[in-house]
């Protein structure tokens, strides 16, 4: 009986430590991970079978503005013109991993190029473990770094012809810029399962392969996130989903 | 006004934005790009810099009698209008330790062929000559201090003289605050080589290509007195060409010559009608080459003062001034570098009654650092400064600072 009463202490013990060091840990990741864009623990409800599709459209009531060059008065020449179509694009993303979507995703290479004093494309999205190269397309130098909490990195000044690259282990928002132009500036976003997609320029997205399950949903566009909608999806079928930024 | 009197306003402006930097990336509201509106025509750029430093006793920062680069509160916001492809109006706005703001730069630029990389400025332009005065960012500047060449304080005068070799002599190591007899006798603050904290006033043509950027100017002043209007009668020409053999080397050479004394001074020694003999003709060569996680730079420049002979012992020959730096940075993790400058500026000989000497006190510097990015646009930079100078009240100096620099 005794032996019996110290074991269940114990576990009990055992048990508060336990949740006193999750507790730890999970303020630590909230902590430390910058606009975390997944939870890292499946949805009620959620049925690891064959896959649905979410579509729809995210409409954006106001393009955001190309970040221009600072007005360099000491510079001597006219800057070029801005290109605006990559800020059409927005990202739509599961807020919370189906279950077993950490096993599915098969981290590859993703090419986030340096062309006419912009990265192309200006948004990335990819899962975690993806290795990004960084080609140099212009005739003058360039330079890759970044100071989210997601990913520090600096690749140094590289001529054109050269590529850096850099693995994305962590997920999160990953702003990228160059220390010599400072207009040069790209998102990337890690995400921990495969269940995005990153819209055409009117807007249109489709997420395909989600097991079926309700889940949350979120747009995402230049920074600005949508509240979480849900969408329930049926093995084999498909829910539509709208979404409205800015 | 003594130095360091408003010391305080701007310190506390420091911690203020010290305090805004703290803030999480989450909750920042201060701009981090550019202000735009009017459908991209009108940019607005700021740039705010706070530095802290003790007091200069030497006077080896400053850059006139009251304000040191060690210790300084500036603040900057630039803007561009475009007028469509070929106009735009370009200016910007600068307060240094909470005083009145003053234009620094405003000027129309002209290109008259969209397809072509040529532009007309005319007003008040960017330094032709040289390759530090078009930094005009904090933030371009790996370290605090200035390559003494563009902040160093001569005792030459555009508006005073000395009457002699002797009178020069007796000023050597006093330029933040050098009299002499001739012309205006009122104490003021000398010349440095080339200014990096005013910009001249005049037309600008620019013309560039992959390989090669040629810039040719005519202006009021000269580099070391730059001007808004033109107190001498007289215009300087200025030229610069820079090269880029390789991606990442950039080669430079520039030349300005023009008359810097003012015409009451001019007149004051030699009478009427010699205003333009009194020239200050500087050659200058400059390198940066950058790759992978360093940026080396190394600027030279001789200037030539011609200056009256008045009385014996005469001013025998221009009085001339070599200034030379070599600037390294090299980036040790994301968002923190550490960085070096070594710089020397050395003076020509002159002969006076009772010895034969340079005509200002040779500097020497070696000023070491780094800076730490605490989110893109603000930077936290250190700095300690080994000042030396052969001659003056302060022969040695050694000067920690520290700055804070915001911009978007």
């Amino acid at each position: 009986m005794e032996t019996q009463r110290t074991q269940r202490g114990r576990r009990t013990q055992r048990s508060r430590l336990v949740r006193a060091l999750f507790l730890c840990v999970a303020s630590l990741v909230s902590f430390v991970s910058f606009e975390p864009l997944v939870s890292f623990f499946p949805p009620a409800g959620v049925l690891a079978a064959g896959g649905g599709t979410i579509r729809g459209r995210v409409e954006l009531r106001r393009v955001a503005p190309p970040v221009e060059r600072r007005p360099t008065v000491s510079e001597l020449g006219a800057p070029a013109a801005r290109d605006v179509s990559d800020r059409l694009r927005s990202v739509v993303y599961l807020e919370s991993a189906p279950r077993g979507a950490f096993e599915q995703s098969r981290p590859g290479r993703a090419v986030l190029n340096q062309r006419e004093e912009r990265f192309v494309p200006h948004v990335l999205a990819i899962t975690a473990g993806t290795i990004v190269d960084f080609p140099n397309s212009d005739r003058i130098y360039h330079n890759v770094f970044s100071l989210s909490k997601a990913a520090r990195f600096d690749l140094g000044r590289y001529a054109a012809g050269h590529s850096e690259s850099r693995r994305f282990d962590q997920p999160g928002i990953v702003r990228v810029f160059c220390d010599i132009h400072s207009h040069m500036n790209a998102f990337v976003l890690v995400f921990s399962h495969p269940f995005f997609a990153v819209t055409d320029d009117e807007g249109r997205y489709r997420i395909e392969n989600v097991p079926a399950g309700t889940y949350s949903v979120i747009a995402w566009n230049e920074g600005v996130s949508s509240e979480p909608r849900p969408a329930t999806i049926s093995d084999g079928g498909a829910a539509e989903l709208d979404f409205t930024l800015r | 006004m003594k130095p360091g009197t408003t010391k305080r306003k701007w310190e506390a402006i420091a911690c203020a934005l010290a305090v805004c930097g703290s803030v999480p990336a989450r909750a920042q509201t201060l701009p981090s790009e550019p202000i735009v509106f009017a459908d991209g025509r009108v940019t607005f750029g700021g740039d705010v810099s706070a530095s802290i430093g003790p007091d200069d006793t030497g006077f080896f920062n400053y850059t006139d009698y009251q304000h040191s680069a060690l210790r300084l509160l500036r603040i900057d916001f630039t803007g561009s209008l475009k007028a469509g492809d070929h106009l735009a109006v370009l200016g910007e706005v600068r307060s240094e330790n909470v005083g009145s703001p003053r234009p620094y730069a405003l000027f129309l630029r002209i290109r008259p062929w969209t397809a072509r990389q040529f532009d007309l400025q005319v007003g008040r332009v960017p330094p032709t000559f040289g390759a530090f005065a078009r930094r005009t960012y904090a933030a371009d500047n790996p370290l605090i201090g200035y390559p003494l060449a563009y902040q160093y304080l001569t005792s030459l005068r555009p508006d005073s003289l000395p009457g002699s070799a002797d009178e020069l002599l007796r000023m050597r190591g006093r330029g933040w605050l050098s009299s002499f007899s001739l012309a205006n006798p009122t104490p003021d603050h000398g010349l440095p080589v080339a200014s990096a904290f005013s910009w001249d006033t005049g037309v600008q043509m620019h013309v560039t290509s992959d390989f090669i950027e040629a810039t040719a100017s005519v202006t009021a002043g000269t580099i070391s007195d730059p001007l808004v209007t033109d107190d001498n009668s007289g215009k300087q020409i200025a030229g610069r060409v820079a090269v880029r053999p390789i991606v990442g080397l950039i080669l430079g050479a520039s030349a300005a010559r023009g008359p810097f004394l003012t015409e009451t001074a001019s007149q004051s020694a030699m009478g009427e009608g010699r205003n333009g003999d009194f020239t200050q003709t500087a050659w200058g060569g400059d390198l940066e080459y950058s790759r992978g996680y360093y940026l080396v730079r190394f600027e030279t420049i001789v200037s030539d003062w011609t200056v009256p002979a008045v009385r014996a012992p005469l001013i025998d020959g221009p009085l001339r001034a070599l200034a030379t730096s070599v600037e390294g940075r090299y980036k040790i993790a994301p968002g923190l570098y550490a960085a070096a400058r070594l710089d020397h500026l050395g003076f020509s000989e002159i002969v006076g009654t009772a010895r034969r000497d340079t005509w200002d006190a040779p500097v020497t510097r070696l000023e070491i650092g780094g800076g730490y990015s605490i989110q893109r646009n603000l930077i936290f930079k250190v700095s300690y400064q080994h000042n030396t100078r052969e001659g003056g009240r302060v022969r040695t100096l050694n000067l920690p600072a520290a700055q804070l620099v915001f911009w978007f």
